[in-house]
């Protein structure tokens, strides 16, 4: 296999609602993606968009609509499809057109326009249950990441308040992004811990915003990155995994089909100990729990001790293992595949020394990004180094 | 197994949907309802005028700032007769529909003809007939049909 960098990446603000069809919001993210990368449309060999479901836009076979704003006219173009997994599913597809020779020059270009959906989002996702087993409950989503969060927190003995320092962490890391839609620099433990109930133990504040928002990223040959970028990141390792459709027959304290991904992509970059080596990570985090849930599915944290790490302060932005340092989804805001840019963006910009005043001290050289969706029982992991 | 004995559930998947002009669209049917013109974008660096209007150029990728009024004439490229409507009842009356494509414009506008069936064929000279000023909201139906010039 050939060794693929990410030269550039780009994202538009991420809104409640944006002007911009998702067609322009891909346009934009594209644009500045290729600028960073000093490249033209002309350059790119093949396109990869990624997209949650149909449903949010409002527009059936949304990746043939997204094509000309992803730049994909008269090129090999693809739609990979995930759920919120595809955040980090699409770039592993854009990897694997390039180390596969197929391709020097890949874009990448993820998008969700979650405002078309009315009166919220929630109608949507109402029509992902079994119609047989679940559906005559008339379930909120919220409801699984209730019984999930209530499982780990059970299993583990963790107080609210340690999983509600992640939504403090990340919306106040969000402060210095400019994409931010819900950062709050004063925002405390306090003010998650007394937010409206949606179901017991979730909160208002324990969940991140739907939100308008595309994003993108280049990635190259190793020929073609050495000549146009100063600062290439590579791909060093990929894995994914799903568990059973049935979430009666998953275990909801640990994330097992996470583990099995990040141990494919810890093989192939050849990180034995995961702990010592990771310098920077953004796993996933549509509710402040999952940061925890994922970081110890990541093998960053042993189970149960996720909470203790973020109570002592290890994964703020100036720890030990610098955790969600763009603001996250609950800070940023979730546009479900475009995150894609909080994600595998963020980790390019951090290893390329590119983030600004997010930048992680200590010019961190390997960066894991993580993404989890499908039926809530899918992870998407990248390894990549400086 | 083929039978109405079967246990069965109804459900929907019905939602509501509020969609945006986007930034091109928002000027598009700003100029359509204001000053009953139609304007599309010109790309200079593939000398290529879009309409419907767009932000970029789907071929270069430049960003389109620079506006252009397209002339209201154009021709009919393709022609066809619907009998059925979108949920597939009969209509009462068929329609007719043209795809048209304008004159130094690249894209084109599909819709209704307001003629029948046998006095529309492919190379005819068409305008644009918009709805009465004080009708008129800012989407595609401002449009109210094409017809011959
Ligand atoms: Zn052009």
């Amino acid at each position: 296999m050939r060794k693929v960098a990410v030269i550039g990446a780009g994202m538009t603000l991420f809104r409640r609602r944006l002007l911009e069809t998702g067609k322009e919001m891909c346009f934009q993210a594209v644009q500045m993606a290729l600028e960073e990368a000093g490249l033209e449309l002309k350059d790119v060999d093949a396109v990869v968009s990624g997209s949650a479901p149909d449903a949010f836009d409002g527009v059936h076979m949304k990746g043939e609509y997204l094509l000309d704003g992803a730049g994909g006219v008269r090129k090999p173009y693809m739609r990979v499809f995930t759920g919120g997994g595809t955040a980090c599913f699409s770039p592993i597809a854009g990897w694997w057109h390039v180390a596969s020779g197929l391709a020097d020059v890949v874009l990448v270009v993820n998008e969700e326009k979650m405002s078309s959906i009315t009166p919220h989002p929630q109608y949507a996702f109402a029509n992902i249950w079994d119609p047989i087993l679940d559906r005559p409950l008339k379930p909120n989503l919220v409801w699984i990441f209730a019984m999930e969060m209530n499982r780990y927190m059970t299993v583990y003995g963790i107080e609210k308040a340690d999983i509600a320092r992640v939504a403090v962490k990340n919306k106040r890391n969000a402060v210095d992004h400019p994409a931010a839609q819900l950062a709050d620099p004063n925002i405390t433990v306090d003010d998650v811990l007394n937010s409206e109930v949606m179901a017991w133990p979730v909160q208002r504040l324990d969940i991140s915003p739907p939100s308008d928002g595309a994003s993108a990223l280049v990635l190259a040959s190793e020929d073609v990155a050495r000549q146009v970028s100063e600062t290439p990141v590579w791909i060093s390792g990929v894995g994914w995994c799903i568990d059973s459709t049935m979430w009666t027959n998953r275990d909801l304290s640990f994330p097992e089909y996470l583990a099995r991904a990040a141990q494919q992509a810890y093989g192939m970059a050849k990180i034995e100990n995961p702990r010592k080596e990771v310098d920077v990570v953004e796993p996933y985090d549509p509710f402040d729990y999952k940061e925890l849930h994922h970081l110890e599915g990541l093998l960053l944290a042993d189970k149960g001790e996720a909470p203790i790490l973020t109570r002592e302060g290890v994964t703020q932005r100036d720890g030990e293992l610098p955790t969600c340092p763009s603001g996250g989804l609950m800070g940023v805001g979730n546009p479900i595949a475009a995150t894609m840019g909080i994600k595998t963006g963020e980790i390019y910009w951090q290893l390329a020394g590119k983030a600004g005043r997010r930048q992680v001290p200590g010019s961190p050289q390997v960066g894991v990004c993580q993404a989890w969706g499908d039926l809530m029982q899918f992870s998407s992991v990248m390894v990549m180094r400086a | 197994m083929v039978g109405e004995e079967y246990r069965r559930w109804e459900g929907d998947m019905e939602a509501l949907y509020v969609y945006t002009a986007g930034v091109a669209g928002d000027r598009f049917f700003r100029e359509i309802r204001d000053n009953e013109r139609l304007m599309g974008t010109y790309c200079p660096e593939c000398d290529v005028t879009y309409l419907p209007p767009r932000l970029y150029c789907e071929t270069c990728f430049s960003e389109l700032n620079e506006w252009e009024e397209i002339p209201n004439k154009g021709r009919v490229d393709a022609i066809t007769v619907a009998y059925v409507d979108d949920k597939g009842e009969r209509l009462a009356r068929p329609k007719v529909l043209a795809m048209v494509r304008f004159l130094g414009a690249n894209g084109g506008l599909i819709h209704v003809v307001d003629l029948p069936e046998e006095d529309v064929y492919r190379g005819m000279e068409v305008e644009v007939v918009y709805l009465p000023r004080g009708l008129r909201k800012g989407s595609f139906l401002d449009i109210l049909h094409f017809k011959a010039i």
